[in-house]
């Protein structure tokens, strides 16, 4: 690896979508032996920063510059070749290949034209060597915990010898040690040369591995500023700017009695010790960064994962939430957060997807089955103005919004006590938005419960009646939107 | 494919339908003894053994699953039958000939419940997908058979047996009256019940299935065990028909089988198909086979055009959604 400086350079970059625009005209210079954090809420534009220096979309308009050398990337694959390595959030390793392979994937060492294995472990070996790792690398990656399957991507990364190193919010799986791991060998990189580039969540690390701060605002570069004028107060006002407290309609407080007690509910590293009450018609947030454990404690509720300790009181009746159907009969849904994979059934109809929760116990009124089915689907589209051309299309072809609805309606049909939302309004237009949450304070005041996971904290403020902060798997604290401002709940979140 | 896409509103999804006609009103045409009772009935009798099995195949496949094991089954359940009605009858215990004949029946179709079930909780418990766990069984029923029978044809049934695979009800074949039952069974089944929507669910996205609070489980084990079931009572049908438990018998049904259910629309993939696609793939086959035996086709080109077909009606199958 030369020990030359590497630098990174955008000028006026821009990236819009049908409708949208991405990343407005940033302008940024990075230069290597520094590390770079890059900041930003959702939807500010930095996933969109990483794509396009990554080679996985192309600028509208404007430059990117590594070593002052204008380049273009058509693909991930001529970015990487150009040095340029990054390390995503979700994991791509493929489980039955060896740590090895994985690492060299479609550029394993060769000789003579056949693959060169002692060559390809002993390099592999070398490289988990500096990151203090010893496994056997010829074992297969679908072995490892997630952990340390995120240390081999980093290693993956580092095999390229990258000028420029980006990392997607790296440490979401890591435990500690590995952290402290992985910041060393960032700090060792950086003093290589290796401009780094650093995306997270969490306030406290940068403090421990940043040079300096770039902050994003609605696809637009706020600031950068270094890490000794990064104080929490500072960034929060830089990632959220002037924020106004938007005037909640009044509405009637939850009722005292309690629908749902959760007791020291745990489940390994994801989460433990979380108990908290859940009273009629109360809407309850869940507020967290990435990884906090929030969507595996929803699932956990639900029975749709196991969970090690810990129990659920719904309606009076004590339980341990272990399939579904269980909590279904005590009156618990849930709409899951990746609502194409895990909330409908893509391929059947609305109105089947409608009727999808009902199905299980089967029923005995069974010749009446298809004909209610109708009714309750044309009910439904009728009341949450799901926009559907037919209620035997396919549910694929409806919007992200209408899709959320579908789900909402399949659980409404079953007379549900709780309804569990995780993200319910991730990849939905305004629109939508604001319709979902008419749907759900609707609800709410019929007396059913809520628990809301969302990561667009405004929109818990804006719902809520009360939140909750989970961090680290564990409750951090409660929140009253009425008395605490959005400013106090990041902060709460974050640090 | 520009030709085919330029009719389809023509015949909207009726595309295997008219097909269907229109061979039929060929043979009608070329071959005139196709077009007479004694020839349909007799076609009918043919494809119910198969038929009824593929009506179980059907919700095997909707529900993402497949089953291997159904000729073994066939020959299998047959081979049980002989055996048990030899060893409980007039060779063994005894017991009156209809008795013993009663007995053997209902523990053959137990047997096959408890085969198909078994590959239920393989599936469930150990995650042993059903292509494996059925083509396991494929081998071991098939070894079973042979053990049973020593090799040799059993033959210990009274004549009246024939009835059940041979015999008329009002002229019908009773074969044929227990598949058209089937059908109607499977058919509101698959439509009309909240658990047939559960298999659909189950095969179009199991995940979503689960956390909509179908039991994934009860639904695999469910139509597993109806398939092998079904497929026991085909094998009772079909020693009636030949009167004897034979273990060589039903060789490769389970691809003729699946062939029909495919023909029929019923994606591998899971999640899409019907019980009505299936009933025309069966008879399509079935008047296929007839019509090229009345034409003095040889059995060879029989295996030719009969493979030929199967992909023809997947590419249409293919289109016809891609279209949509």
């Amino acid at each position: 690896m030369d020990s030359r400086r590497h630098t990174l350079e955008t000028v006026s970059l821009r990236k819009e979508y049908p409708g949208t625009v991405a990343l407005r005209d940033v302008s940024l210079r990075c230069e290597g032996g520094e590390i770079r954090a890059l900041l930003g809420k959702n939807g500010a534009g930095k996933s969109t920063l990483v794509r396009l220096l990554g080679g996985a979309v192309q600028p509208t308009s404007g430059a990117i510059l590594v070593d002052g050398h204008t380049v273009r990337f058509r693909s991930p694959r001529e970015a990487s070749r150009r040095g340029i390595a990054t390390v995503h959030q979700e994991l791509s390793l493929i489980p039955g290949l060896s740590i090895a392979e994985n690492i060299f994937l479609g550029r394993l060492p060769r000789r003579h034209g056949l693959i060169d294995w002692r060559t390809a472990c002993r390099m592999a070996e070398a490289l988990l060597a500096e990151l203090g790792l010893a496994l056997d690398v010829r074992s297969p990656a679908g072995k490892l915990g997630v952990a340390q399957q995120q240390m081999i991507e980093i290693a993956k990364a580092m095999s390229l010898a990258p000028s420029v190193l980006m990392m997607d919010e790296p440490t979401s799986a890591l435990a500690h040690r590995e952290t402290d791991r992985l910041f060393t060998l960032l700090k060792r990189l950086a003093a290589k040369g290796v401009v780094v580039l650093y995306i997270t969540h969490r306030l406290e690390e940068i403090h421990r591995v940043a040079d300096a701060v770039t902050v994003l605002r609605n696809g637009e570069l706020v600031r950068t500023i270094p890490i000794a004028d990064a104080n929490a107060g500072t960034i929060v006002g830089m990632m959220f700017g002037a924020t106004v407290r938007k005037e909640r309609p009044p509405e009637p407080p939850p009722s005292s009695a309690p629908v749902m007690e959760v007791r020291s509910f745990s489940r390994g590293e994801a989460y433990s010790g979380i108990s908290f009450t859940l009273h009629e018609g109360e809407i309850l947030g869940i507020a967290g960064v990435l990884g906090a454990g929030r969507t595996e404690l929803l699932r956990g509720l639900f029975g749709a994962d196991p969970h090690d300790a810990g129990s659920v009181t719904v309606g009076g009746r004590t339980v341990f939430p272990s399939f579904p159907a269980q909590m279904k009969r005590l009156g618990v849904a849930l709409a899951p957060e990746d609502r194409k994979a895990e909330g409908l059934v893509q391929i059947l109809s609305t109105r089947v997807n409608i009727n999808l929760a009902s199905f299980w116990p089967p029923s005995l009124h069974w010749i009446t089955t298809a004909r209610r089915e109708r009714s309750v689907a044309r009910r439904y589209v009728h009341e949450m103005d799901i926009a559907v051309q037919s209620l035997d299309s396919p549910a694929s072809n409806l919007s992200g919004g209408n899709q959320q609805k579908v789900v909402l309606a399949k659980w409404l049909d079953t007379g549900p006590r709780v309804l569990l939302l995780d993200e319910p309004t991730r990849g939905i237009d305004v629109q939508a938005k604001q319709q979902v949450f008419d749907i759900v304070r609707g609800l709410s005041a019929q007396g059913i419960a809520f628990l809301v996971v969302s990561s667009e904290l405004e929109e818990l403020m804006d719902v809520c009646h009360r939140i909750l902060i989970l961090k680290k798997g564990r409750t951090a604290g409660e929140l009253l939107p009425h008395d605490g401002t959005l400013e106090n709940l990041i902060r709460l979140c974050m640090e | 494919m520009h030709g085919i896409a330029r009719f389809r509103p023509l015949v909207g999804s009726a595309v295997l339908e008219i097909v269907l006609v229109v061979l039929c009103l060929f043979l009608a045409a070329v071959a005139p003894y196709f077009l007479t009772a004694e020839n349909l009935l007799n076609v009918l009798r043919n494809v119910s053994m198969q038929g009824l099995i593929a009506l179980g195949m059907t919700l095997v496949i909707i529900a993402g699953e497949i089953d291997l094991s159904v000729g073994s089954m066939v020959a299998f359940a047959g081979c049980l039958t002989a055996w048990l009605t030899g060893a409980l009858g007039s060779s063994g215990w005894g017991l009156p000939a209809p008795l013993a004949v009663g007995a053997a029946i209902l523990s053959s179709l137990a047997v096959g419940f408890m085969s198909g079930a078994l590959a239920g909780v393989l599936r469930n418990r150990f995650g042993v997908p059903s292509f494996i766990s059925t083509l396991a069984l494929l081998t071991a029923l098939s070894g079973a058979a042979e053990l049973i029978t020593n090799g040799f044809p059993l033959t210990p049934f009274p004549a009246w047996y024939n009835f059940i695979g041979g015999g008329y009800v009002l002229g019908v074949p009773f074969p044929a009256m227990v598949f058209i039952l089937a059908f109607a069974g499977t058919h509101v089944l698959m439509n009309y019940t909240s658990f047939g929507r559960a298999v659909y669910a189950v095969g179009g996205n199991a995940e979503a299935a689960r956390l909509s609070a179908i039991n994934i489980h009860a639904v695999r084990t469910a139509v597993l065990a109806l398939t092998a079931t079904l497929a026991a009572a085909s094998g009772v049908m079909q020693s009636s028909e030949i009167m004897s438990g034979t273990a060589t018998t039903a060789k490769g049904w389970e691809l003729d089988v699946i062939a029909a259910v495919i023909i029929g629309g019923t994606s591998l993939a899971g999640g899409v198909g019907r019980v009505w696609g299936t009933m025309i793939g069966v008879v399509f086959l079935g008047i296929i086979m007839n019509g090229m035996t009345l034409l003095n086709v040889s059995e060879y080109w029989q295996h030719v055009v009969r493979g030929g077909l199967i992909l023809l009606a997947v590419l249409i199958n293919r289109m016809e959604r891609r279209g949509r």
